[in-house]
């Protein structure tokens, strides 16, 4: 394939988000690029050997290489061009947005574009960065990187380990080890109730007799060498440990899952304002950022639960960002208001009033579990949506569509989500 | 019992306990007894020190206290084994490496041994990377000497060796209450030591040079010949073209013994055979008083002074451009560096290092509450800057004696044998001096016994591999048209190509586990610390050494990565 020098959107990042943003780029006309760091495209789902990916998309429970796999027929069906091993150096905003990238044939070469969609996924938070003291021997792998060695490499990373964190891809991994015989001692969590979706819990735990111990953490790594045991000591309401409740654990492996963070150096390059609750882009309705032609989607916008919607909110992207070439774009922002008691985050954070065409599709999560409540979005007077949930749960994304009338919002300086008891 | 010795036990008595027996041995005061906790050890080595011996060996014990031995390495083989060598230093950290380095230009042989399996693999690597002007050391000690002279000497050896070096000067920040005060004792103190260029700064000027400073800094005392450099990548610049001048480093080589005739040294017995030097060396860091006993002149102590240094995000970086260092912690007492905050030569922020006695000495355990409460004290200077900024931490220890000086000299005892020990800090900034100052010490002996002379072939210089994204596109380019892998990213966060780690592998000091490949190219040290990195560094160990995934390690002797094949694996890219 021959790079040309200019493209109407250059997206970065071939996993799910990406790849359906590049569908539907190319869908709608643009002229596309995708650019991959990694040699293979698929992003994360490559090394997702476990089912249960596309029950939205396909209607139907596929393995991550297998729902990447049907992105990828389609992008190769149609040609879409794309570069692997490709890594972005750095992007410029010269009129249109100038990127310097590398990689092992061409060198450093520069693509120019009008628009630029920003699909690059997350990565794991370290144990340090939840501050976990004490040694530093190896042993200790965040979940995604035992499971790359696991899925990838064929290699086991530990015979006897401890779990922190009750993320899903620690679930995922306690399955995944215990699956390739290796004893899996307990999953500890440091806040009161597990951080992964329930079907994890049940599947992967409660199914292998793993325990889950709650309101615990690890408070010291010992060893020199290899990890030899961990400490672990209850935590308060605070998550601060409690004193006296130490106990040592004997394991030559610790997994971490301890949350996943928007990768976000290219847009904090850029300038563009961050969320400081989801850690991506602050968007409006078209997965704009607050950089005009800069688009972001998937997991460098915000964590999502399931892929499905990752892949949703790269195509809503893919198409924003083709329709942008063409227009002549000004936006009016008006703000989507919310209780920061209520809601973890509520994406996208702002609604362009001019572009509003079709339907509006927002992402929540709710701070704290919730039983029997109530959510509206109110537009100035007007009560525009309102749903009953009998449960909502931080670590289950919470998807609302609505149509939002013009004529309705006109005049309003926001709109606003209200969470209400009963 | 002498005059001095009577009052040392006194003293000893009134602050501690009378079971403390103190005695005269060779030209050292020795300690004996036992008592409850560390404190008491280091408080009696204290109470002997700088009374007119030579040095404190402090054989105090804490009740129950179980104080581990040195840690070995694995390897065991005859690949030393009746080795004649004239000079055999003891000790891969940054004193040993520069002063094989100095020796290399004698027409002599020289080998130095380490104990793991890398250089720079304590305390070397565990430190701040500051080159400290040469203000805080008192007067007229060897410290103060070696530290103005060492701080001098890193703008030639830094270019010699093709090593980053910035003169980013420090500034110590001084609140209402010390700006007045303080000001006339620091000049004279820079005047003492002979300091250059050191100023009072009003807050206009301070906050043009550090504009996100914390509003309650009246005005800062600016200190222009700091610098900062990478410690490891020192280190190894010095190894690598000692090597390079004939130097022979063994790793993973530990002293078990040393055989004296006399006076003399005859024999040191390691882990893969004998070896006969007609010189030795001491540069042992934190077990220096190890080595000493060995050869049966053990006149000091090293009572292991730990600290702990927090990395930031190089997103933050810009917040900082020099070292910032508050008043009361970097200049009141020498012994208790407090630290502060320190633009890194990479571009980060380093939080740290504070000071605190612990027996351990290869101990590098990190404690919450003391990190903590160091970021707390120091964050707050950039106000701008939060916890959530941390990438990692650690923890190294300083090979301080109680006498809180360096030693580098010839044993008064034992005749071939040189010291240079209690290197704590400003070792680093002092390792050029010091290194000279030994070379000219063991010429001297070794040219009472041979013919030596200058090799007419040395070679000062050194070159460093390429680091990609130091370079401009166009250098960079260029280099991954001549080689594809430098076009290969593998560590995105540090922007680290495959052709790096490949050079790191085949180096002149070849890196053998991931942290090697992380001390020589950064792979592995950015904000995902090596989650996304570690595997395929891994999987190119494997492919370029040729050996297999299970024995790759993260830093040697048996922490490996991976604990086996799994059970019906389909190797990726493997035959």
């Amino acid at each position: 394939m021959k790079i040309k020098a200019y493209y109407d959107v250059v997206i970065i990042g071939a996993g799910p988000a990406g790849m359906a943003a590049g569908i539907s780029c190319y869908d709608n006309k643009a002229s596309t690029l995708i650019v991959e760091r990694e040699e293979r495209i698929g992003g994360i789902l490559k090394q997702c050997i476990h089912d249960g990916f596309g029950v939205i998309e396909f209607k139907e429970k596929l393995t991550g290489p297998e729902y990447s796999e049907r992105y990828i027929k389609i992008i190769k069906d149609k040609n879409i061009p794309i570069i692997t091993k490709t890594f972005v150096l750095n992007v410029e905003k010269k009129g249109n947005f100038k990127l310097t990238l590398i990689n092992p044939k061409e060198g450093i070469f520069n693509i120019e574009t009008k628009a630029l969609i920003l699909a690059n996924g997350c990565r794991e938070r370290t144990q340090k960065q939840i501050f976990i003291h004490g040694s530093r021997p190896s042993g200790i792998f965040t979940a995604g990187t035992a499971q790359y060695f696991v899925n990838i490499l064929g290699y086991l990373p530990c015979k006897r380990c401890v779990i922190l964190g009750s993320g899903d891809i620690g679930l995922i991994m306690a399955r995944r080890l215990t699956l390739e015989g290796a004893n899996v001692i307990g999953v500890y969590e440091a806040k009161k109730h597990p951080s992964g979706l329930i079907r994890n819990i049940s599947q992967c735990l409660n199914d292998y007799e793993i325990p889950i111990i709650l309101s615990h953490t690890i408070t010291k790594i010992i060893g020199d060498d290899r990890v030899k045991a961990v400490e672990i000591s209850e935590v308060n309401e605070d998550m601060e440990p409690i004193l006296g409740t130490e106990k040592i654990i004997e394991c030559d492996g610790v997994i971490l899952s301890v949350g996943l963070i928007p990768e976000n150096e290219i847009a904090e390059s850029l300038n563009i304002d961050i969320d400081k609750r989801t850690k991506g882009p602050i968007i409006d309705q078209n997965f704009m950022t607050s950089e005009n032609g800069i688009f972001s989607c998937g997991n460098a916008l915000h964590v999502n639960d399931l892929v499905d919607y990752v892949s949703e909110s790269g195509r809503y992207a893919g198409l924003s960002a083709a329709r942008y070439i063409n227009d002549n774009y000004e936006r009016k922002f008006i703000s989507v208001e919310k209780s920061l008691k209520d809601f973890a985050y509520i994406v996208p954070q702002y609604i362009d009033i001019k572009s509003i065409k079709d339907k509006v599709i927002f992402y929540f999560r709710s701070m704290d579990i919730k039983e029997n409540v109530k959510i509206y979005i109110k537009c100035g007077e007007n009560i525009i949506f309102h749903k009953k949930y009998r449960y909502l749960r931080p670590p289950e994304m919470e998807r609302i569509e609505i149509n939002l009338d013009k004529e309705l919002i006109k005049g309003e300086k926001s709109i606003e989500f209200i969470m209400m008891e009963g | 019992m002498s005059k001095t010795l009577t009052k040392i036990k006194k003293n000893i008595k009134k602050n501690i306990t009378e079971d403390i027996e103190c005695f005269k041995w060779h030209s050292s005061v020795v300690l004996e007894g036992e008592v409850d906790k560390w404190e008491d050890v280091i408080l009696a080595g204290r109470l002997a020190a700088n009374k007119g011996y030579k040095g404190v060996v402090n054989k105090i014990k804490v009740k129950g206290l179980n104080i581990p031995k040195i840690k070995r390495p694995l390897v065991k083989d005859n690949s030393l084994e009746n080795r004649f060598v004239d000079i055999l230093i003891i000790g891969g950290g940054v004193i040993g490496c520069s002063i094989a380095r100095e020796l290399s230009k004698w027409d002599c042989s020289v080998l130095l041994v380490e104990k793991e399996e890398d250089l720079a693999m304590h305390t070397s690597s565990r430190n701040d990377g500051m080159i400290h002007p040469g203000l805080v050391p008192k007067p007229g000690t060897k410290k103060a000497y070696f530290n103005v002279k060492g701080n001098k000497l890193y703008s030639k050896v830094t270019k010699e060796l093709d090593i980053s070096f910035k003169r980013i000067g420090s500034l110590i920040l001084l609140d209402k209450n010390y700006l007045k005060v303080t000001w006339p004792l620091i000049k004279r103190r820079a005047k003492l030591n002979k300091v250059k260029g050191v100023k009072l700064l009003p807050k206009k000027e301070l906050i043009r040079k550090e504009p996100n400073i914390s509003k309650g800094v009246v005005g800062a005392i600016y200190i222009p010949s700091t610098g900062v450099l990478s410690p490891y990548e020192m280190t190894l610049a010095y190894g690598e073209n000692a090597v390079d001048n004939g130097v022979k480093i063994s790793l993973n080589t530990i002293v078990k013994s040393i055989d004296k005739i006399k006076d003399k040294i005859v024999s040191v017995k390691t882990n893969r055979g004998k070896v006969y030097p007609k010189l030795v060396i001491n540069a042992a860091g934190v077990y220096a008083d190890y080595i000493a006993e060995m050869a049966k002149d053990k006149f000091f102590t090293i009572h292991p002074r730990k600290g702990e240094i927090v990395l930031l995000d190089k997103k933050r970086g810009a917040f900082i451009e020099s070292v910032l260092a508050n008043l009361d912690l970097s200049i009141k007492n020498s012994k208790t560096k407090g630290g502060g905050l320190v633009k890194t030569i990479e571009g980060n922020i380093l939080v740290g290092p504070n000071a605190y006695e612990q027996p351990f000495k290869e101990d590098y355990i990190t404690n919450k509450e003391s990190v903590d409460k160091m970021l707390n004290s120091h964050l707050s200077i950039i106000p701008k800057l939060s916890k959530s900024d941390v990438i990692t931490y650690f923890a190294g220890t300083r090979a301080a004696t109680y006498e809180e000086d360096f030693i580098v000299e010839r044993s008064e005892y034992v005749k071939n044998l040189v010291y240079a020990a209690g290197i704590q800090s400003p070792g680093l900034a002092s390792a050029p001096a010091i290194a000279k100052e030994i070379e000219k010490i063991s010429i001297d002996i070794l040219k009472k016994q041979m013919n030596l002379k200058m090799k007419i072939d040395w070679n000062p210089k050194r070159k460093k591999a390429p680091k990609l994204n130091s370079l401009t596109l166009e250098e960079r380019n260029k280099l991954v048209k001549e080689r594809s892998e430098y076009g290969d990213i593998i560590c995105r966060c540090e922007e680290i190509s495959k052709g790096e780690i490949i050079d790191a592998l085949n180096s002149k000091i070849p890196a053998s586990s991931i942290d090697a490949i992380k001390r020589r190219t950064r792979a592995g040290m950015g904000r995902c610390q090596g989650g996304f990195c570690m595997p395929l560094i891994t999987k190119i160990i494997k492919e370029e050494n040729k050996t297999h995934m299970t024995n790759i390690t993260k830093k040697g002797k048996s922490s490996f990565i991976l604990v086996e094949e799994t059970k019906c694996s389909n190797k990726e890219g493997e035959n």
